[in-house]
């Protein structure tokens, strides 16, 4: 957890493009809103392994969404029922329904679908909103913070000299 | 772009699909056969026990080596076991944790295998529900005394009535006797007689004749009037009696009559005590194969019916929302588990049984197709040919089940009725049945009909000889059973013309010696009554004679009683009278002679006058 949250840290106050954190944390969305166990998560994990993006802000937005994703798993629930049960969209689903890819994708289960919705629309504020606050603390959070006293005297104690290991 | 594009993720993604992908497949046989045994021993209540569990990868599919189910009630058998087993297993569905096979074959069926090891689990208190009441066939088997035993135990009218005609008797002869006592006898009356014909016989000579006569007459009349009245008074206590008697007679001459009657209907001599020998007969076998039927019925039922509330309580408790399912019309469903097609075959009473199986799953309203199975076998040892079709149809609110079996030649195994040492040694049977269940409710009937029936017994008693002779002349009989009610305590009700048969055969055996035990028994009863009752008939004759006589001298009494003796003077009187009379007539005859001798002298001169003239 702590090397976890060191290499978080790292990435943050990285060079790394705001944008490739940001959007593994919005990524995470997806994994932390959907049941965990499931291929499209396999997907999502594919996609976070591919596209050069944060793995760190990936695993603390698992972690963090999964934690939401528990407790709005109801309003999930009720909205992947909505949906699916939707009279206008049954010609979608039962043509969709036929294929077996996609149904192992599991689309057809209320808590599946009702978190990709909301994990899909949240996905582009979240990823802009998150790489704003990324810059915002760079700029004058991290500037603030390192001008800090005891943030120099940490600099020179060993949980910095751990942090820059996993910085290097 | 390529900055964003991170090739290394991409082997890294296979090492750790790889990975996992090994990690299932080395872990699969034991999960699946952990499963098998889990499951498999929540639903049998006994162990369930794998040897082996093999995973092919190409084509996927799983391979069962040697299964064994348990019997719950007999531990130490195995319900059924199979060699090998291998179903195909689709890979698309195995990725959402769906196992659906399309072929599953099954071969070396067994079923009541013995077990090496005990396969219990735990032993479950069953209730016993054995009727506490005295049973039919304890009631049936006993054995019917003789007719002295009958005698000696029963306590019957008989016995009572002459008991009653006895003590009776005695009272009313004291009484008639003390009656009697006064009453005159025939001496008395001739005197009587003789002493009235004295005093009113002879002329009165004188008036203190006359006087002294009366006094002797009244004298008598008194008498007369005193031994009336005892006659009178004898002759009401001798009707008394003799009504009494006779009452007491006719009570004891009809005992007899009412005692048969009684001991006919206590020892069950008629023969409507075997009317229910088809429950005895198949009673206890159709109990035995409901309970079995019910056992596995109500293991499986659970699971193929789709309770939404327990699945929502289910989902209530775990980690996270699990969510629903929304199954959208398809002719690919994916249930939970699915077993499209399952062929099993193995050696069965001599011969080979195939169970073929359709689409058994939990989850019939994803499928929405019912579970068909059907079991069939031909030309088996010991049941000929077996066709059987179960149907689980839970694909609506209310599950529909339905199970039909037909058997062509059962050959029944011997069969002891429990009454009267019977037993249906041998026979063959033809059956056709249909049961179903709907929304917990039973409706079922079945229609056996026996050939080839051999009846044996070794029962000494008379009615198990008696039943035995019966039975030996009953070789066929049809039998219709029918269930009705809640499932776990439905009304059953057997009905067959083997009753009938019984019922008219031993009838007439029953009749036969009935009328044999009645015979020995009104004999010995009659011999009782005979032995009082002849006596006691003709003492109350002897009581009607003494009644008529006694009518008679009071008669006779009366008529003395009524004679008068004539006074002194009306005797003067009479005879003036008499002698007035008499002289009057004398001399009317006289007068009467004259004037005929006056004729004849006038008669006379005319014909002599006359001759003169000519």
């Amino acid at each position: 957890m702590l090397t976890l949250f060191a290499r978080l840290l790292n990435a943050l106050n990285s060079d790394s493009a705001p944008g490739q954190v940001a959007f593994a944390f919005s990524l995470s969305l997806f994994v932390g809103l959907m049941p965990f166990l499931s291929v499209f998560n396999l997907l999502i994990l594919l996609l976070v392994l591919i596209l050069r993006v944060n793995l760190s802000a990936f695993i603390f937005g698992v972690m963090l969404f999964s934690l939401i994703g528990y407790l709005i798993d109801p309003v999930s629930a009720s909205l992947g029922e909505a949906v699916l049960l939707a009279p206008g969209l049954q010609e979608t689903w039962t043509s969709l329904y036929q294929n077996e890819w996609m149904r192992v994708l599991a689309f057809n289960n209320t808590v599946t679908m009702g978190g990709f919705l909301i994990a899909l629309v949240s996905l582009l504020p979240v990823t802009y909103l998150s790489r704003v606050l990324i810059i915002q603390y760079r700029h004058r959070v991290l500037a603030y913070i390192n001008r800090l006293k005891v943030v120099q005297v940490l600099k020179a104690s060993k949980v910095y000299a751990l942090y820059r290991t996993f910085a290097e | 772009m390529t900055k964003w594009i991170r090739w290394s993720g991409l082997l890294g993604f296979i090492a750790v699909v790889t990975l996992i992908a090994l990690l299932i497949i080395l872990a699969l046989p034991w999960v699946f056969k952990a499963s098998i045994e889990y499951v498999g021993s929540k639903v049998a209540g006994a162990q369930v026990n794998v040897d082996d569990v093999d995973v092919s990868l190409v084509p996927l599919g799983v391979t069962i080596t040697r299964l064994q189910v348990t019997d719950a009630r007999q531990p130490m058998q195995n319900l059924l076991e199979f060699q090998q087993a291998h179903a195909d297993l689709e890979f698309a569905p195995l990725l959402t944790g769906k196992a659906i096979s399309n072929e599953l074959s099954v071969t070396g069926l067994e079923f009541h295998t013995p077990r090496s090891v005990s396969g219990e689990i735990i032993k479950p208190v069953i209730s016993d529900d054995e009727e506490s009441e005295t049973s039919f066939k304890q009631k049936v088997g006993d054995a019917l005394p003789d007719a002295d035993d009958i005698l000696a135990r029963e306590t019957l009218r008989t016995p009572a009535a002459k008991a009653a005609l006895e003590a009776g008797w005695e009272k009313g002869q004291a009484d008639v006797d003390a009656a009697l006592a006064g009453v005159p006898d025939s001496q008395s009356l001739k005197k009587y007689e003789d002493d009235i014909a004295a005093i009113t016989s002879g002329r009165l000579e004188s008036v203190e004749d006359f006087r002294e006569r009366k006094a002797r007459l009244d004298a008598l009349k008194k008498q007369f009037s005193s031994d009336r009245k005892a006659v009178t008074a004898a002759r009401d206590t001798i009707q008394a009696t003799r009504r009494d008697l006779q009452a007491k007679l006719e009570a004891l001459r009809a005992a007899p009559g009412e005692d048969i009657a009684y001991l006919s209907d206590k020892y069950q001599l008629s023969g409507a005590g075997v009317s229910n020998l088809t429950g005895l007969l198949l009673g206890d076998d159709a109990r035995k194969w409901s309970a079995e039927a019910l056992y596995w019925y109500e293991r499986v039922r659970p699971y193929l019916e789709s309770d939404e509330d327990e699945l929502e309580a289910e989902d209530e408790k775990a980690p996270r929302l699990a969510g629903r399912y929304v199954n959208f019309p398809t002719p690919d469903p994916w249930p939970s588990f699915l077993i499209r097609n399952a062929r099993l075959t193995g050696p069965f009473d001599g011969g080979q049984l195939i169970i073929s199986a359709v689409d058994i799953t939990n989850e019939q309203q994803v499928t929405r197709r019912p579970t068909v199975l059907t079991a069939t076998g031909s030309k088996l040892q010991r049941i000929g040919d077996l066709d059987a079709v179960l149907t689980l149809d839970h694909t609506g609110e209310k599950g529909i089940d339905t199970l039909t079996v037909k058997i062509s030649d059962w050959a029944m195994a011997p069969l002891k009725l429990g009454v009267a040492g019977a037993e249906l040694a041998s026979s063959r049977v033809a059956i056709d049945s249909k049961a179903v269940v709907t929304g917990g409710q039973l409706q079922a009937s079945a229609r056996s009909v026996v050939r080839d029936a051999r009846f044996t017994g070794s029962g000494q008693t008379l009615f198990a000889k008696e039943l035995n002779q019966a039975l030996a002349g009953i070789t066929g009989f049809t039998v219709n059973a029918g269930a009705e009610g809640k499932l776990t305590a439905p009304e059953v009700s057997l009905g067959s013309d083997l009753d009938r048969q019984i019922n008219s055969a031993l009838n007439k055996r029953l009749k036969a010696k009935q009328d044999e035990l009645e015979a020995r028994l009104r004999k010995k009863l009659n011999e009782a009554v005979t032995d009082n009752a002849g006596q006691y008939a003709s003492q109350l004759q002897e009581l009607t004679n003494m009644e008529g006589s006694l009518n008679q001298r009071l008669e006779r009494l009366q008529s003395m009683a009524s004679t008068e003796l004539e006074d002194f003077k009306a005797q003067q009187e009479r005879e003036a009278q008499e002698k007035l009379d008499r002289e009057k007539a004398e001399a009317e005859a006289k007068a009467k002679a004259e004037a005929d001798a006056r004729k004849d002298e006038l008669k006379k001169k005319t014909t002599d006058k006359l001759k003169s003239l000519f």
